[in-house]
This record gives C-alpha cells, structure tokens and sequence, in this order.
C-alpha cells in the first residue's frame, strides 16, 4: 500500500513542532518560565536600589550636634563641608539612637574648649549603634570628618611650633587597590552568571521531563516508539524543543537584565558599570552553547525516572548539584586556574564573570568552550537514544 | 501478512511466550485469544517490534522484523497496550503527528484524518483537545493515529477493551473496512464474543503457549464442544483444580 517514507531529519522536526505546541498550551510551563526569567533582574534590581538609596543617605548627612555652643569653630568647620547639615542635638542622645529616631549624634562635653585651648586632647563623643547596619555609612562619614578636623588643627599646631607635620606622621599607608572598579562592580554582580545559566536550566525542565518520563507515565510512549523514525531522531527532535525553551529563558532573562540596568543608578554607588549591547552577545554566546548540553543531561536523567514528579525530583537534585561550583567561584574559595574554562557550567560562569567585569577574553576560547559544550551534548544525546532501545526504560519495569 | 515461528521470551524466570507459532493472512481478521496473563501483550510488543525476542522469527510482509524492526515498522500501524494521549493536543492534532512521522504530508494528510475522524464519528470533536475525552473517544483517536498511513498490517492490543456499545461498534467497523480492504489484522482479547463475532482465525493463547488455533467451527471441532466459551475454557486450561481439561 502507502509506501511513505520520511528522512529521520524530518521527523525530528516534525517532533520539535509538536512539543513545542504541547508545551506552549502548558500553563505551568510557561509561568515557570516567566518566574525564572524575572527571578534574577527582579532580585538585583531590588539590591541595587536599596544598596544606592542608603549610599545617597550617607551623602547628605544631616548631623545633630549637642552642645554645639562648647566647640562654635568645629561646628563651623563641619557646616562648610559638602552635605553637612548641622542640627539640633536631642535631649537624651543615647536614648535617641537606642530607638533609631538618631542614626549617630556628636556630644561636645563642657569642657572641650578647655582642653582644646591647653592643647590637651579635646573630647568629642560619637553617639551610634554598632548593631545597625543602616546606620554605618553615616558613622563611618561622620567619624572620617571628625578625625580629619582633628589631624588638620593638629597639622596647624606644629606649624605654629615650627614643626613640619610630616614628623607626626611616622608611616604613611598606601592602599592599593587591585580590582578595577568594574571588577569590583562584577564581584558585586558575581550572581548574574548563575542566576543567567540557571534561566536555561528551569526553562527546559518541562519538556525535558514532560517528553521523557511524562510521556512513559501517560502511557503515550509505545505508540510513538512504534513510528518508524530511528530512536535518535526522536531523542533529537525533543532535545531540540527543549533547548529552544531553554535558549528563550536565557533570552528573557538576559534581555530584561540589560534593560534593567538601564535603569539602575550605578553611579550613585561609584560603579562603573557598562552592561552595552556588546556585552549583552557576548553574554548570550557563553550561555546559550551551554543550552543544548543542560538539556541533554536533563533528558537523559529524566529518562530513567518511572513518572513526571520522579523526573521533576531527580533534576531538582541536578540543579543544586551544578550551583555548587558556580557558588564556590562566587565566594572565591576555589582558585581559577585557566583549565577550569573549558569545565562546563563553571567555564560559562567564569567566562561571564570576566565578560561583566570588562577583562578581555579571546574570541578562541568562546569557541572552543561552545564546541565543547555541544560536542558532549551530542554524546549524552546518543546515549539518551541508546536508552529509548532499552525495553525496562519503554515499558518501564 | 505476518508469520511468527518458534517465539521465545523470557522475564526473569517466568516465561512470558514459550514457543508460539501461528500466522496472519491477508484479508483476514486473526484474534489472539487468552485470558489475562497469558502471553498476548507480550507476543504482540515482539511483534511490533519493541521487545526482542529471545529466540524465534517473526516476518512482516517478507521484513524480517527481528534483524530489521525499522522496515518492519513502516508495514505495521499499532495500537499497543499502552495507548495514552497527550491532553494538550486536539484528536487531529493527534491523527496529524502521527501520519507526518510515517512520512504522510499536505492535502494527503487532511483527507486522511478528516476521512478517520467522519468512520470513527468524531468529526464535531476533531478540534477539542482530548483532555476532557471519554475513554471511548481516547480509543477511537489512538486507533485513527494507528492507521492513519493506511499500513499493510494493522495490530491491534484489546482494543474494545473497556468500551462502551457503540464505540465498541466503531472499533468493530473499522475492523470490517480493513479486511475488505485488504489489510492484515490481528488484534488480542480476552473477550470470547469479541473474537467470535469478528475472526476467520481464532489463536487461541494460554501459559506462554498456543493451545489452539483455527476457525471457530475449527476450535468447536478441535474440543468436542458447541460452545465456543467452553472451547476456549477446555483450550486454555482455566477449569477449576481436579477436574479434566
């Protein structure tokens, strides 16, 4: 009869087609998808604000003094500096920050003028709360302008004695700041790699699971199985839908990082931060090589698993596992030698950290780190597709 | 046409089909016939090509389908045991995936599935999603899948099984069509009535082993009994402990 034949290349798009459609009709695929792209720009962008709006409360400093009439040259002195704003001190300093209506309060006792006119150190008390972590840029401001007041008349008094200042000054420290201030920025932002490659990982989770161990459960796999398209192709056209789903996730999520960062006020927290369009490609080409080799692995674990919460359970194990490395480079206890570049998941995180931080990177190692990563694709790929001849993983003995 | 010789499988120690032989002609409707546990499943997953068998040939249309299950898979169209749907898909979204992995394409296509949809009479509910289908209407959809590249062979695992009357009687119909076509179809049950009303060759399966086979009037013959039930009851040995068989 019908002597149809069809070229397993076609069959596999014909399987890409299909689980597309089945897995857009998902709900619940396409809400994780949403959450996990907004999961990260959402996250960062709620740091970043609220890491800016309290360095800009440091800025304008506002400063209650007590006792303002026993030292009227240092009160001065504090009122001509940038952002100051003397006030009034209240009644019970201590009180005051106790319940956090003050963040820090200057007390000048009595007798500061005495002292300070008999050249004897002159007291002046820095009321604060160590515990409060809001309130420790404007200490640190407000202690940095004291002691500055104080090594400037102090400068002044050997001056009078004919002493050069620099006698005072016995060693000098130097600080040497090794990381750019966009590589301290990129530490900052040391997550964005993870929670980019993490977007693929939760982005193919449904059709790696729903074409593998969903399929099984619903009892539709024999049927399929049936067709004559080779095993291979089958494997492929679901791991092609699946890493299509996990590229788009990447997509969204990078594109709504970089709109976002747009927006962010980096300046005001002294970042130089430049996350242009180059920067956008040459992120989207470290992680989106990675696509295909996550997915891979998802179905070939997923394809052992007798039902869909089975298979859910296993890569949810998966995906701690692979956060492991990515959160030791995060928090530096792991060295990064040049070979780790070429480890899957962590190159990626790597390779991304240097591309935010703005170190030049070789177009050579992106392609080698992309071929890798889809060249072991393909090799988990082919055993997924040894697997689908297994009888116990059909029928699911 | 279908032959299977000498079928060996084994799970473990049990012996699932031990030695089955027995063949499928053209035109004809063959039933496996054999209670629960007997080797039908089994037997039929050798033949589609999703178990290997330990031991045996079986030829489909002169493929055969042990060394070459992928020639073999072009000249069969399956309902298996397990003929889930995927609830998202609509029926001829169903019958359309799977005709385009046989190779079937176009204007081809859409005439086929609107032809299964208007046989099985489901043309008002073609374009619903299956999610909210009666049991009847899964079996009708799996079934237009099956044949929708119009295979030389049709095998068909229990497919009125669990069925209402009248979609037991679609079932029936499009088993009718299909031998006047022409096809080969073997299909299993464990219903006597099924088979009878339906076979020009009952294959009648029980242990692993073929205990009979024939026409009915042939099985009735064979046993000494009138009625098919007690020919099948007397061939497949289910008689209560004590008495003959």
């Amino acid at each position: 009869m019908a002597a149809n034949t069809s070229s397993p290349m076609t069959q596999a798009i014909v399987i890409v087609r299909k689980e597309l459609r089945d897995w857009s009709r998902d709900r619940r695929s396409i809400i994780t998808v949403l959450v996990s792209s907004m999961l990260a720009p959402g996250l960062i962008f709620f740091v970043f604000n609220s890491m800016a709006s309290r360095q800009r409360l440091a800025e304008d400093v506002s400063i209650p003094v007590v006792g303002a009439a026993n030292a009227p040259a240092l009160v001065d002195w504090l009122r001509q500096q940038a952002g100051v704003i003397i006030t009034e001190g209240p009644e019970d300093p201590e009180e005051a920050v106790r319940t956090r209506r003050e963040e820090a309060v200057i007390v000048i006792p009595d007798n500061f003028s005495k002292n300070f006119a008999a050249s004897k150190p002159a007291q002046v008390r820095l009321v604060a709360d160590g515990s409060s972590q809001n309130s420790r840029p404007k200490v640190q401001r407000v202690r940095g302008l004291l002691q500055r007041y104080g090594s400037e008349i102090g400068s002044l008094r050997l001056i009078a004695r004919g002493i050069s200042p620099l006698v005072a000054t016995a060693v000098q420290i130097e600080d040497v700041e090794v990381s750019s201030s966009q590589q301290r920025a990129a530490q900052i932002l040391g997550f964005i790699p993870l929670f980019v490659m993490l977007a693929g990982f939760t982005g193919a989770m449904s059709i790696s699971t729903d074409s593998t161990a969903g399929e099984r459960e619903r009892g539709s796999f024999e049927a399929l199985l049936v067709n004559p398209a080779p095993r291979l192709a089958i494997a492929a056209g679901k791991w092609l839908a699946g890493t299509l789903t996990a590229m788009l996730t990447v997509a969204i999520t990078a594109g709504l990082l970089f709109a976002m960062f747009k927006q962010l006020p980096l300046q005001d927290l002294g970042i130089r931060f430049r996350l242009g369009t180059p920067e956008m490609m040459r992120t989207l080409a470290i992680v989106l090589p990675l696509c295909p080799l996550i997915v891979a692995i998802q179905m070939y674990v997923a394809t052992f698993a007798k039902s869909f919460k089975e298979a859910q359970s296993y890569l949810s194990f998966l995906m701690m596992a692979q956060m492991i490395p990515g959160m030791m480079l995060t928090m530096n206890t792991m060295s990064t030698k040049a070979w780790l570049y070429y480890v899957p998941w962590i190159g990626q995180q790597m390779l991304l950290t240097d591309v935010l931080g703005n170190k030049p990177v070789s177009t050579l190692v992106f392609v080698v780190v992309g071929v890798i990563n889809v060249a072991l694709a393909v090799a988990v790929l082919r055993g997924t597709s040894a697997l689908l001849h297994r009888e116990k993983i059909i029928f699911g003995r | 046409m279908i032959s299977i010789q000498n079928l060996h499988k084994r799970f473990g120690d049990v012996r699932a089909v031990d030695g089955v032989s027995f063949g499928a002609a053209d035109g004809q409707v063959t039933g496996l016939l054999g209670p629960n546990g007997a080797g039908k499943t089994t037997t039929l997953r050798m033949l589609y090509t999703l178990m290997r068998p330990d031991q045996g040939q079986i030829v489909v249309d002169g493929i055969d389908a042990v060394a070459d299950p992928q020639g073999a898979r072009f000249a069969l169209g399956v309902l298996p045991d397990q003929s889930g749907l995927y609830p998202r898909l609509t029926a001829r979204e169903h019958i359309e995936y799977f005709g385009e992995l046989q190779g079937v394409t176009g204007a081809d296509l859409r005439s086929r599935t609107d032809h299964l949809l208007k046989m099985l009479d489901m043309t008002a509910i073609g374009d619903r999603r299956v999610a909210g289908f009666s049991h009847g209407e899964r079996t009708k959809t799996a079934l237009a899948r099956a044949i929708v590249h119009n295979p030389k062979n049709v095998l068909l695992d229990e497919p009125t099984n669990g069925l209402d009357v009248m979609s037991t009687r679609a079932v029936r119909e499009i088993i009718r069509r299909l031998k006047d076509e022409g096809h080969t179809v073997l299909f299993s049950s464990h219903v006597m009535q099924e088979v009878s009303a339906l076979c020009d060759t009952i294959v009648v399966i029980a242990r692993g082993r073929i205990v009979g086979s024939g026409s009915p009037d042939d099985l009735r013959r064979q046993t000494g009994q009138d009625n098919l039930e007690d020919a099948f009851v007397a061939l497949s040995g289910l008689e209560p402990e004590g008495q003959p068989s």
